[in-house]
């Protein structure tokens, strides 16, 4: 099984598209919010943090599969989510409600 | 971004009484109410999962072990699975919000949709939601 090895090149661009999101679009932070936002169908792309209980993963997933989201798996833990959303605190899971300016939601979905 | 969480949906009851129990969404009620601010739903769910029968059984015992008992409830989003099955049995006009409201009505209407789900059981359809779920 080849694994993709994932370029700097792609996870600068994912930090600068969720950097210009956080910016310009709409956003929620937290694993609570981000069920909330996929049972009232606002959520458009979820992002999971690497080291997310992999219960929880499996949680999300399948709600994202219900609501026909996509879901991608950040290439790094918590902290790393947290500070990619210029916040100086863990983030786990985030859900993108509006996109703004950026172009994440047509971008990353296709390389999950 | 789609909305998944519509009446005939199976779910399996997370909290309360009925943990782990699968039951179906009759009622939805996204913004929630004046009563309940938050997303809710109203669910006919399986209090007792009707048991396993056996080729041997006679037909007292076949119908004794195909019983089903039944209950509804009015549960929060968050104390709720959401699964991809669905369960298309027609509770609307006996499940309703005024139904709940006092004990004989709620007892009328639990005995209605359990004579309800006991006949889908009997059809052999919906396996799934009929089946115990072990955790």
């Amino acid at each position: 099984m080849v694994v993709s090895k994932k370029t700097k090149k792609t996870q600068e661009s994912i930090n600068n598209r969720l950097a210009l999101v956080m910016k310009s679009g709409k956003y929620t932070l937290g694993y609570k919010t981000v069920l909330r936002s996929l049972r009232g169908s606002k959520g458009k792309l979820i992002i999971i943090a690497n080291n997310c209980p992999p219960l929880r993963k499996s949680e999300i997933e399948y709600y994202a599969m219900l609501a026909k989201v996509g879901v991608h798996h950040f290439n790094g833990n918590n902290v790393d989510l947290g500070t990619a959303c210029g916040k100086y605190f863990r983030v786990c899971c985030l859900s993108i409600i509006d996109p703004g300016d950026s172009d994440i939601i047509k971008s990353i979905p296709g390389d999950q | 971004m789609v909305k998944f969480l519509k009446p005939n949906k199976a779910v399996i009851v997370l909290q309360g009484r009925f943990a782990g129990r699968k039951a179906v969404i009759v009622r939805s009620f996204d913004e929630g109410t004046r009563d309940r601010p938050y997303g809710h739903c109203l669910v006919a769910g399986i209090s007792k999962y009707p048991k396993k029968v056996i080729r041997k059984d006679s037909a007292k015992k076949t119908a004794k072990k195909s019983r089903v008992k039944a209950f509804l409830k009015l549960v929060n989003y968050n104390h709720i699975m959401p699964t991809r099955y669905t369960l298309d049995v027609d509770l609307k006009d006996i499940v309703t919000l005024d139904s709940l409201q006092s004990r004989d009505k709620k007892v009328v209407a639990c005995k209605e949709t359990k004579a309800r789900l006991e006949e889908r059981f009997k059809t052999g359809k919906n396996r799934w939601f009929f089946t115990k779920l072990r955790f």
